[in-house]
């Protein structure tokens, strides 16, 4: 729906001080969540107790068994109302009594003809569609300001001007050494080797700041720093979660997909548009179809899923909630159930967006040419068959075998069951019928048990198959590599996955409906229905939805499907792409715009990055907010251009070291940017610069997870999923990206250093400081191992030498040579401790820690 | 959360949505305003001055012992007697609609292989296979009609500990130590002990902070040996070198600090590690059995191996309370072997429950007599419960299936009435029936307790100001009336 439509004005919020003929009553905010808390139970979609149904208006005044309940415009007269006031027996609702306060309520309602609002005919009120975030972002005018060293840099000019407004002074700039290690911590989150650091220090040119960025925006290494802050977002993960967190051998695609994409600077709109729909874009290629992998990045229970459909759902509201955070700093998520509290998001607008992605379903994509997927396909399914054909054979050999082994079995089984099997089946009791079901099916006979009667010639003709089998078996082709993605299809023919079999003798319920998984043609696919569920209730149907989108920020009005040329899947989520990325949508460059920037600078001009609604923070800096969005729009939404803008500022380079006594007083936070924000390097970050300065980095890219060994009573904790467990050494020494991210089981080392929940799009990351923390850095095997690593470095590149030692694990853990008196401290501690516990130390320390 | 995102802000932020008393923990779990006292002990009689951990109003108690059976355990062989089992046994059960059952068929009705019987001076009925638990039921306040939100393992537990469902939220000891802190200097303030067969079906995530930072996550303390992953240096660091480290540590981080006069998230660090230190020495002391009387160990029943390991988390969980712990979490029941190791009872109640009562009985009445006689009990809330209850009708003739319909639970201490029963199940025990209790009404109620009000307690995650309870909950009168 277009925003600036038609809406019904809201009633303001009740305010319980107010005397009651004052007091604003309305359905939504007033009466529906005391029916839903209280009511509904019994009198709703699932039981009408007294045949009395209280969800609509009409079915209400209907009335039940018992009569009418409900005189609109008296309530005295309403029994409904007499009911909950305790003026009539049985007191309602039965779990206990409402408040004076919601009696009240339900009394004015009657009295004032108790009106009816259903969530789908309300819509927002137009005060709230006026909030910052929904205008289009339009370019403001650079300002220019009295300082000159301000005005050279857009980004400055724009700070300065809020700094001037409030008496704020800039901070001078940072020293070079400072630069360059906040630059390489920043762009590809490693320190700077000896080399590299020389190469900026002696490189007197005026651009050789803007040499170094595009050096480090060149690096194969910046895409493993900043597709990680992605990947958070994308809530990716290698394990499903849940009880049984199974493995997804294929998820590290998708990881592969996005340090790709940021490599090679794939502009931000064409990168959403083959997250959201790769496999409808024209042309499909190998990434985009790997790209679908962020909808399917979600938690899934993996087991059972069949028997239980509410967990369709709650991936669709995942989706939903992951796009609404991630993409467009939203709540969506929070109108499931109704409309949202705060924000002008409809309940209808929630399940508009579930529309456009209800006709998607989980696929493995074969990542070979599509003639090579089929005959893989083809010849698998005619391999199947011959197997199976045999199996039968089998299957018929055995069956006497089986009917004697058969019956001892049951002997295992408590006497009440074999009392219950003795009994013919006609004549059973009902409980001997259920006893007898529980077992009988479920008893299996092994071949080696079948092997010891089975007659010479059949025990030969069984080999004889099963050597059939074999060899039909070699004869099957090399898996196919697939990407684990999205694409549309029926989800109500859903193939079994793991744990999927239904439960011996139990049917899974399926509608009863032709169909199948994927549409292959002719003709158009065409998407399931898809309801408003009442108060997010799957068992309360409300009317089917249209695909669309948040109407809040809708400008226009865009297409909600943009169907492929082969019919194959509906066009919705291509639609709700070109939605996103379109110039018309106020949010998607303002948001991404501010995460980048909250990475540079350690807060963004929104501070909360995921929500830029009535519940957020208010951007610092607005017009710098919005030029940013308009001129990364007009670079082509290149993310490498905006790094080089951010960081040819002023306000990047500027020193964290200023403690001017005026700035602190007027803006402790710094909110205007007036000096550098330090901040503690993420756990990857950390992890990394160890394995950096010790030596030890393996760089390869790419690839399978790695699974770096855990001590015994970590993984003690779950037994759930994999852990391959593999050698400390080389292997896993590798960038931590590639470590294995468990669902179940967060990488220890890691998770103390507040690596972000992996079940939920996550954009900024806590900081927080515990001791466990300096517990893992003093005592971990790991970190121990580096830092003896590191001592041999020191020891072979200047045998006997403490001296120089010294210089240069400073050199190489901190990118500067120790001052005097630290030279003098490390002097004297090593004259009593080993080089490992020097370089320990220094692995240690707040500055290893921090980006300054 | 955007607000934790530096300390140094939430610092200077501090009005801005997050309570002093969090505030003040957090400045006291840093060490920030932490005395410079040597002693492990006593922390809890002599709190921080500023950790003024102020509750929405005055408590009932400061600290939770939650007792975890893992796979859950059959309400109807344990503290819901249900006659109609006997009468109906090897019937269906009818008129119930479709009977879910997590595996296979419905069996026919099944009447508890265990007698029951009055106990105390409430008379309360409760099966033989708890008699030393039975002998305190005039202490306790067994809840008949709680239920729970889903028949697989691991979402009932997840709900049992944050509300939810799913994974990602934060548990109760999070939301406990969230809202109340620490009262000790050099413990962390919620802990989890698990069964030393293994962690419970779900894993970490059972002690998940969720979204909130991490110090708010539950440390894991191993039932013997070193408690704490890592607290030890590597073997070959002798304590001086030690010590010698973390001088020189301290030493060039003070000097660095000069650079950033007034930082406190640097200076919170320095002092983590004189925290992580001081951990090093009291956390192992805090589980020091040995110090204690061969009187309590036997209490406890130490000297019987089918007890003993119970009864180690249930004594450590005593010390950890006295030494000002806020919230000690006790999984009994790990992955093992699922069946066997954990109260999931599908094959053989009576084998199973009974085993596994005879492992938790007398270590849990050893607990309660315990922290009675020390005065524990008025301050101490010890709730039992499991993930769900299990069905009336049996599983392959002598097991029962996963019942998330029904459940009884207990709570003791706190000042809570003992001797009382609250709710009932249906009459066979299928659906929680008279006054049901859903996990957010516990939890709602527990919070309350420790003088927390539930609609209060909030923590701003993306927007939204979010709930243990969410948008429901409502206490138990029973429970909180005094």
């Amino acid at each position: 729906m277009p925003r600036r439509s038609v809406w019904l004005a809201l009633l303001a919020i009740a305010a319980s001080s107010v005397k009651a003929a004052d007091r604003q009553v309305s359905f939504s905010k007033d009466i529906e969540p005391i029916f839903q808390a209280s009511c509904w139970t019994c009198h709703g979609a699932t039981v009408q107790s007294s045949k009395l149904d209280l969800r609509t208006r009409q079915s209400a005044l209907k009335g039940g068994e018992h009569g009418i309940v409900l005189l609109p415009g008296k309530a005295e007269g309403s029994r409904l109302y007499r009911l909950v006031a305790g003026l009539e027996t049985p007191r309602m609702p039965m779990s206990g009594k409402l408040t004076p306060d919601q009696v009240e309520a339900i009394k004015l309602w009657i009295d004032r003809g108790a009106q009816w609002e259903s969530a789908a005919e309300r819509s927002p009120a137009s005060e709230a569609l006026n909030w910052w975030a929904f205008q289009k972002p339009v370019r403001p005018a650079v300002p220019v300001t009295s300082v000159e060293r301000m005005n050279r840099h857009p980004v400055d000019a724009f700070l300065m001007k809020a700094m001037q407004a409030q008496g704020v002074k800039p901070a001078p700039p940072a020293d070079r050494q400072t630069l360059l290690r906040r630059a390489y911590l920043d762009l590809i989150g490693l320190p700077p080797t000896l080399a590299q650091a020389a190469e900026f220090l002696d490189d007197k040119s005026p651009d050789a700041w803007d040499k170094l960025i595009d050096r480090l925006l060149a690096s194969p290494q910046y895409g493993e720093r900043w597709g990680r802050h992605w990947l958070d977002v994308a809530r990716y993960a290698d394990s499903n979660g849940f009880e049984h967190d199974f493995d997804r051998p294929n998820a590290w695609r998708y990881r592969d997909y996005v340090i790709r994409a940021f490599n090679r600077d794939k502009p931000y709109n064409q990168f959403l548009r083959e997250q959201i729909a790769g496999d409808e874009l024209e042309p499909v290629t190998k990434d985009s179809l790997i790209a679908t992998g962020f909808l399917r990045s979600y938690a899934k229970v993996g087991y059972r899923e069949k028997d239980n459909p509410e967990f369709r759902y709650e991936y669709l509201d995942d989706m939903i909630a992951t796009i609404g955070r991630g993409i467009l700093g939203l709540t969506v998520q929070c109108a499931r159930c109704h409309d949202h509290k705060f924000d002008p998001i409809p309940q209808t607008d929630y399940y508009r967006m579930q529309a456009s992605l209800f006709g998607s379903v989980e696929v493995d994509h074969p990542l070979t040419s599509p003639e090579e997927a089929r005959a893989y396909e083809t010849k698998t399914a005619e391999l199947d068959a011959r197997v199976n054909e045999i199996r039968q054979k089998i299957r018929t050999l055995e069956q006497p075998y089986r009917n004697t082994l058969l019956p001892p079995k049951y002997k295992k089984f408590p006497q009440n069951i074999q009392d219950a099997i003795a009994v013919p089946e006609a004549q059973r009791t009902p409980g001997q019928q259920l006893l007898a079901s529980q077992v009988i099916r479920t008893v299996s006979v092994s071949s080696a048990e079948m092997e010891r009667i089975m007659k010479p010639e059949d025990l030969a003709e069984r080999r004889r198959l099963e050597a059939q089998i074999a060899a039909i078996n070699k004869e099957r082709p090399q898996r196919i590599p697939v990407a684990m993605g999205m694409t549309d299809g029926d989800y109500r023919f859903t193939p079994d996955g793991p744990g999927d079999e239904p439960a011996p003798g139990k049917g899974v319920k399926r509608e009863a409906i032709e169909g199948s998984y994927l549409h292959t043609g002719p003709g158009r696919y065409q998407v399931p229905p898809s309801y408003l569920l009442i108060r997010g209730d799957l068992n309360s149907r409300g009317p089917e939805m249209k695909p669309g989108f948040v109407s809040a920020i809708t400008y226009g009005n865009p297409p909600v499907e943009l169907p492929p040329a082969s019919g194959h899947t509906s066009g919705r989520r291509r639609a709700m792409a070109e939605w996103l990325v379109s110039p018309e949508n106020p949010l998607t460059a303002r948001v991404i715009v501010n995460r980048i920037w909250h990475h540079h600078f350690g807060r963004g001009i929104v501070a909360t990055l995921d929500n830029f609604g009535k519940l957020g923070e208010l951007p610092t800096n607005p017009e710098l907010l919005d030029w940013l969005a308009v001129e990364f729009m007009d670079r082509g939404w290149s993310v490498k251009e905006l790094h080089r803008l951010l960081m040819t500022s002023e306000a990047y380079r500027m020193t964290s070291q200023f403690n001017d006594a005026s700035n602190m007083a007027k803006d402790p936070q710094d909110r205007l940017y007036w000096r550098f924000r330090i901040s503690r390097v993420e756990a990857e970050i950390l992890r990394d610069s160890i394995l950096a300065v010790s030596g030890a980095l393996n760089t390869e890219m790419f690839g399978k997870p790695v699974f770096p060994k855990l001590p015994p009573e970590i993984l003690a904790q779950t037994k759930e999923g994999i852990w391959l467990d593999h050698e400390d050494g080389p292997e896993v020494w590798r960038r931590s990206i590639y470590i294995y991210r468990k669902r179940g089981l967060p990488f220890p080392l890691l998770d103390v250093f507040d690596l972000p929940n992996q079940n939920i799009s996550c954009g900024a990351r806590d900081v927080s400081t515990v001791p466990t923390q300096a517990l893992a850095l003093m005592n971990d095997e790991f970190v121990v191992r580096q830092a003896r690593l590191f001592a041999s470095r020191l020891e072979e590149a200047a045998p006997g030498d403490p001296r120089k030692q010294v210089e240069l694990g400073y050199r190489l853990a901190l990118s500067r040579p120790p001052d005097a008196e630290e030279s003098k401290l490390a002097a004297e501690f090593l004259a009593g401790h080993k080089l490992a516990d020097f370089a320990h130390v220094l692995l240690n320390l707040n500055e290893f820690l921090y980006v300054r | 959360m955007k607000r934790f995102r530096s300390r140094r802000e939430f610092l200077f932020e501090s009005g801005g949505g997050i309570s002093g008393m969090a505030l003040a923990w957090l400045l006291n779990q840093d060490g920030l305003l932490a005395s410079d006292e040597d002693a492990c002990s006593n922390s809890s009689s002599t709190p921080n001055p500023f950790a003024s951990r102020k509750p929405h109003f005055p408590p009932r108690a400061k600290s939770v012992i939650s007792l975890f059976m893992s796979g859950g355990v059959s309400h109807v062989d344990t503290f819901d007697p249900k006659t109609a089992l006997a009468r109906y046994a090897g019937q269906p059960l009818t008129g119930r609609g479709d009977i879910i059952v997590r595996q296979g068929n419905p069996g026919p009705l099944m009447p508890s292989p265990f007698t029951f019987r009055k106990y105390g001076g409430s008379g309360i009925d409760v099966s033989e296979i708890f008699p030393h638990i039975a002998s305190h039921v005039d202490e306790l306040a067994v809840i008949r009609s709680m239920y729970s939100m889903s028949n697989d393992h691991v979402q009932a537990v997840y709900a049992l500990q944050s509300g939810v469902i799913r994974m990602g939220f934060p548990c109760l000891g999070s939301w406990v130590t969230y809202g109340l802190g620490s009262e000790s200097n050099n413990l962390p303030g919620f802990v989890v002990i698990y069964d030393a067969r293994g962690g419970p079906m779900g894993g970490p995530s059972d002690w998940s902070q969720g979204f909130m930072p991490a110090a708010y996550q539950g440390t894991v303390f191993k039932a013997s040996g070193t408690p704490i992953f890592d607290l030890k240096p590597p073997s070959g660091v002798t304590p001086g070198q030690e010590r010698a480290r973390l001088d020189y540590l301290g030493k060039l981080n003070q000097l660095d600090a000069r650079k950033y006069p007034g930082d406190t998230e640097l200076a919170a660090r320095i002092n983590s590690y004189e925290l992580a230190y001081r951990m090093q020495s009291c956390a192992p002391e805090a589980v020091d059995l040995e110090k204690e009387s061969a009187a309590t160990r036997k209490l406890y029943g130490f000297d019987d191996p089918v007890t003993e390991p119970f009864a180690r988390q249930c004594l450590m969980a005593r010390r950890l309370v006295e030494r000002g712990v806020r919230f000690v979490q006790l999984y009994h029941g790990g992955l093992g072997v699922q069946n066997i190791d954990t109260w999931d009872a599908h094959e053989n109640v009576r084998e199973n429950h009974g085993r596994h009562a005879k492992e938790v009985d007398l270590p849990i009445s050893g607990l309660l007599t315990d922290l009675k006689a020390r005065g524990l009990l008025d301050s101490t809330l010890v709730i039992w419960q499991g993930e769900f209850g299990r069905m009336p009708i049996s599983q392959r003739g002598l097991g029962r299936d996963h019942n998330p319909g029904a459940m009884s639970i207990w709570m003791a201490g706190a000042k809570i009435k003992g001797g009382q029963v609250i709710g009932s199940s249906d009459e066979f025990g299928y659906k929680a029936e008279e006054q049901p209790i859903s996990v957010h009404d516990f939890h709602a109620t527990i919070l309350h307790l420790l003088g927390m009000d539930h609609t209060r307690l909030t923590y701003r995650f993306n927007g939204r100001d979010m709930r243990l309870t969410d948008v429901y909950g409502e206490l138990i009168p029973q429970i909180v009336k005094t």
